[in-house]
């Protein structure tokens, strides 16, 4: 087995995903099929090939002046005098 | 038996000296905002948009970088730090990584910070600070919700990264006063406000296991989480448990090292690079660009006090100690041009006046030196020239200069005063001259022989008089009376 | 002919020059939509009231002889990943069911600035993770040629409201071949530019180095005109070329050397191969020469692409916590991590599935062996097809090797759904450009050729799109 049961729990942890035992099983299996197509990239030496990049001169880069953003950019919800409610942190 | 610390250091401090946050246009000063008042869709992670790198942190980020010794690489990216937390928009940080190839702006320093011992600097890097958490009930533990203020994210930091070079606690406070004033000397932070620099520390005590400590929200409080931490580690020690490997946190508060709640070997950052933001090429024109607009570094300008102006090389380092005393130096020197004079006042005088507030205050977060002294360049180069002119002697400066800082005095004014209630009548001055010679007839004799015996007599007629007595009137009665007799 | 059929060029000319007014050709596509959206479902929203108004001030500034701009009237859906300020865009997606963005994107600002009026927001698979516009919390898109199929994917809404004649044109993304798909599937003109040819900002990023936002029309020429309006250096998005704003035109040009990729006909149904060798035909015909050539890392090139895409989509959508926007579940009294783990299962099946598998291929130890090497994969393929380029002036092949399916037929079988993308995300994984133009019919359902060419030579990929269009006319929309 590439893929188990263990790892895609332990990822759904990190990912912040609720699972049924139902879906772990499912996506279990799925995702070690797809993982083993992926595989592929494991069979080529690419050890010379160089990943391509966007690049930029540092002269490109923002201009730091600041400006206000004067629209609202939090829509209304869970709020409490101007700050956002979050869940506890215990 | 011998133990042995060590102790590798995570600064943070914030880019306060830029004007907008990291990757948007909101101000970076989101102090004393109401909340969710600083930001925009960029800052407060809303779909669609695209971080845009603030051209002046990167310049900032880069003379820090060459004032601790650090490499370019040639080309700098940014990467992704994935971990959910509510304080942060994304829940990725924009920051730093060096994996795959050194991309940080920084890396492989080293920084000599006093008594000619010096640390290894892991690396610079450039990230986010994330949002604000604030707690409805004022403790973690019993509130039902989190309140979030996103004012603060987006806010440019950089981070360095120490080897685990230190071997005890001073050493630590040395290293990061020397870090203090070098990055008030570039203007690229302002460490006086609050939350601007922050540190994370990890400690091994006797080859055992490294402990982190988070959470350390000023230099102040940093060597007394070490000492706790050395201590926690010492005693563990002695009875023969073995330390964790751990995180622990430190609790502001109770000024304790505590374990920390969340289980971090779980994580696992999954870094990959920002695909929204290009590499950014620095090259040799980049890096003399940045050599060129380099404010001037504390040690080179140690060097200047010491060159320029003979100072000694402890009067020059303290001054330069603290940008605040050294730029109040110069200001003096502007107006009154006596170096020597002035720098004794300010490092001798002036600071023990500040050492004293300093130490009533405690607890108190660091803020400007001079906070609650009405004393300014003006003061102190009047009070030099006063004690250059001879108009009065070191003794009466100094009861002028403490009062004054209370006051705001001119010292000329206050002396002016002074001399006001003086006695340099002659013939009551005569009359106490006369009776110091008959008490002390020894010491006349010898003054007769070394004339800096003179100096003792006048002493004694000063106290005779409470100090009222005209020094300068007093000094020549007693060397005439010396030559008459 | 009813004004909803004209083409975006017919509309500008015919409200310019007072033979209808802006007002009457939207109340008209309002008709329209109201009788053929039951059975295409391409809309998530639709923009009736302000659309109108629009129209109408439109209406106005050409009666007292003002600008009205290139695309004035011109009727657009928006795929629903393209943030429009005060207009819900959900992503086809319960984490934004609700979402309003608090600012419009730099392409929506552009053809907003160039006079055209936005009637909606088009269906999409969600976060446009899926090639056949299922994925959506808003049920599925249908084929205008045949409702029973899948109208392509994720900018089937954008491409069907095209081809069903509820909109002169669109927007959509192209991540892996989003745009090119269901224009494919759809019988349409769908074009994907070079990386960095149009802004982002705005768009809800899947995959961020891949994607490109690209416009649809029923014809080349609509889409060279939507394509002027929105490309060029846009300062909100890092990734966008620095260079003077590209005018594109439709030029008649002969003598093209176009190579025509084997890997791409060999893998693809028959009745598509036929079409395509076909199209050759028809071009050379046109006096251009068309060889077939081969580009043997094409074989890697959906392992790269599944590998970068799902490893960015897992870190863009790691931000769908549903604190600062999102669906209504108060966050009190939960524990930080359960509320966000709850929250977070709201998640599709695809969106959750590409998560997982984009965590996976980033997680520790991993890296080297999923991520880095599909980034030289993409080196690879860049440097095959520049080699490719310096004896063609275009490569073209089929933009889907099969024709459009049956709904559900493979909603089940993620990794067979996923293979239909092999000749569209080559495009994506080098940057390049690339167009899907109708070729005909096979079994009476559409057949798309694909165009590409080398990186900012948009104007002979259209160059040959257009010399083609014109040879074949292949029809573009069907009876509803
Ligand atoms: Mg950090
Ligand atoms: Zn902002």
């Amino acid at each position: 087995m590439v893929v188990t049961r263990e790892e895609v729990k332990h990822i759904g942890w990190l990912a912040k995903l609720e699972m049924s035992d139902a879906e772990l099983q499912r996506y279990t299996t799925q995702i070690e099929e797809i993982i083993n197509y992926l595989n592929k990239l494991d069979t080529i030496p690419l050890e010379q090939v160089k990943p391509i990049a966007i690049k930029k001169k540092f002269s490109e880069l923002r201009k730091d002046s600041p400006e206000n953003f004067e629209d609202a950019v939090l829509g209304t919800g869970y709020r409490k005098d101007g700050f956002v409610k979050g869940p506890r942190m215990v | 038996m011998a133990t042995t610390t060590k102790i590798g250091l995570e600064i943070h401090c914030q880019l306060t000296g830029a004007k907008s946050k990291l990757f948007c246009r909101c101000s970076s000063d989101y102090r004393g905002k109401a909340p969710n008042a600083n930001i925009c869709p960029i800052c407060a992670g809303l779909p669609g948009t695209l971080p845009l790198l603030n051209q002046k942190t990167v310049e900032f980020a880069a003379m820090i970088t060459l004032a601790l010794g650090c490499k370019f690489p040639d080309e700098i990216a940014f990467y992704r730090k994935n971990y959910f937390y509510p304080d942060l928009p994304k829940n990725f940080q924009l920051t730093q990584y060096n994996a795959y190839g050194i991309t940080s702006i920084g890396v492989d320093g080293r920084l000599e910070y006093g008594n000619g011992k010096d640390a290894r600097i892991r690396r610079v890097q450039l990230e986010e600070d994330p949002g604000r958490l604030v707690y409805a009930s004022g403790s973690m533990d019993t509130s039902l919700y989190v309140l979030i203020d996103y004012n603060r994210a987006g806010v440019p930091l950089v981070e360095i990264v120490t080897e685990p070079d230190f071997a005890d606690t001073k050493d630590v406070r040395m290293f990061l006063d020397k870090i203090t004033s070098i990055i008030e000397h570039l203007g690229v932070c302002d460490t006086k406000l609050e939350g601007s620099v922050r540190c994370d520390a990890n400690v091994s005590v006797d080859g055992g296991n490294k402990v982190e400590i988070k959470n350390i929200s000023s230099f102040a409080d940093v060597e007394k989480a070490l000492r706790y931490e050395i201590t926690r580690q010492r005693t563990m020690t002695s009875r023969e448990i073995q330390v964790r490997s751990e995180t622990r946190h430190w609790d502001d508060a109770r000024k304790v090292t505590k374990e920390s709640r969340t289980k971090e070997e779980e994580q696992d950052y999954r870094y990959f690079p920002e695909p929204d933001i290009p590499l950014v090429m620095l090259g040799s024109e980049f890096v003399s660009f940045i050599k060129q607009s380099m404010p001037e570094l504390p040690d080179t300008r140690k060097e200047r006090f010491m060159s320029k102006y003979g100072l000694s090389a402890h009067i020059a380092q303290v001054l330069i100690g603290n940008k605040e005393l050294a730029d109040f130096f110069e200001s003096t020197l502007m107006i009154y041009l006596s170096p020597k004079e002035i720098a004794n006042w300010i490092v001798t005088d002036l600071m023990s006046f500040i050492d004293e507030r300093q130490k009533k205050e405690e607890e108190e977060e660091e803020h400007s030196l001079f906070a609650g002294l009405k004393v300014g360049p003006e003061h102190i180069a009047d009070l030099a020239r006063l004690v250059d002119q001879d108009m009065i002697n070191r003794a009466t400066a100094k009861q002028i200069l403490g009062q004054i800082i209370r006051t705001g005095e001119m010292p000329s004014a206050l002396a002016k005063r002074m001399h006001a209630s003086r006695i340099d009548d002659v013939s009551v001055l005569a009359q106490t001259v006369q009776s110091v010679f008959q008490m002390e007839q020894a010491a006349v004799q010898d003054a007769r022989r070394n004339a800096n015996v003179a100096n003792f007599l006048l002493g004694k007629v000063m106290k005779i008089t409470k100090g009222k007595a005209d020094p300068k009137v007093a000094l020549e009665m007693i060397q005439k009376k010396l030559k008459e007799d | 002919m009813p004004i909803y059929t004209l083409e975006a060029g017919q509309v500008v000319q015919g409200i310019k020059s007072k033979e209808f007014s802006a007002e009457e050709y939207i109340s008209q596509l309002f008709e329209r939509i109201e009788k053929v959206e039951p059975k295409v479902n391409a809309f998530v929203t639709l923009n009736k009231e302000e659309g109108l108004d629009r129209a109408r001030r439109l209406d106005k500034k050409i009666r007292d002889g003002e600008q009205s701009g290139p695309l004035a009237g011109v009727a657009l859906s928006i795929k629903d990943n393209i943030c429009t300020k005060g207009m819900k865009t959900t992503c086809s997606s319960k984490m934004l069911e609700s979402y309003i963005p608090a600012y419009d994107a730099t392409v929506i600002k552009r053809l907003m600035a160039a006079g055209a009026i936005i009637i909606g927001k088009a269906n999409l698979d969600e976060f446009a993770m899926g090639s056949t516009t299922e994925f959506s919390r808003h049920g599925p898109t249908r084929n205008p040629w045949d409702i029973s199929r899948v109208s392509g994917g994720s900018s089937g809404g954008s491409a069907a409201s095209v081809a069903a004649l509820e909109c002169a044109a669109s927007l959509g993304s192209d991540t892996g071949g989003s745009v090119r798909c269901p224009a494919s599937f759809c019988s349409v003109v769908g074009l994907k530019p070079t990386y960095g040819l149009v802004s982002r900002f705005g768009l809800v990023s899947y995959a961020n180095s891949l994607e490109q936002i690209g416009p649809v029309g029923r014809t080349v020429s609509d889409v060279v005109s939507i394509l002027n309006v929105i490309a060029g250096f846009d300062e909100n998005d890092h990734t966008t070329t620095n260079s003077s704003k590209p005018t594109y035109s439709l030029q008649e040009r002969k003598g093209l050397r176009v190579g025509l990729i084997k890997e791409f006909t060999e893998g693809a149904d028959p009745g598509v191969s036929k079409m395509i060798y076909k199209a050759a035909e028809t071009l050379e015909k046109q006096g251009c020469k068309c060889e077939e050539v081969s580009l043997p890392s094409v074989q890697y090139a959906l392992a790269s692409y599944y590998t970068i895409a799902t490893a960015e989509a897992s870190s863009n959508l790691a931000r769908y916590d549903n604190i600062r926007y999102g669906f209504d579940m108060n966050p009190e009294g939960y524990e930080w991590n359960s509320y966000f783990a709850r929250a977070r299962s709201n998640f599709g099946d695809e969106a959750k599935r590409r998560i997982i598998v984009g965590s996976y291929v980033l997680s520790s130890g991993y890296y080297g062996k999923y991520y880095l090497k599909a980034h030289q994969v993409r080196s690879l393929l860049k440097r095959e097809m520049e080699t490719l380029f310096k004896k063609y002036d275009v490569l073209i092949g089929p933009t889907m090797p099969i024709l459009p399916f049956k709904i559900g037929e493979r909603i089940d079988d993620p990794l067979k759904m996923y293979l239909v993308d092999i000749d569209t995300v080559v495009a994506n994984l080098t940057g390049m450009p690339a167009i899907s133009v109708p070729a005909g019919f096979a079994d009476g359902l559409p057949v798309g050729l694909q165009i590409m060419a080398d990186q900012f030579a948009e104007q002979t990929m259209l160059d040959v799109a257009y010399l083609f269009e014109q040879a074949a006319k292949v029809q573009r929309s069907p009876e509803l």
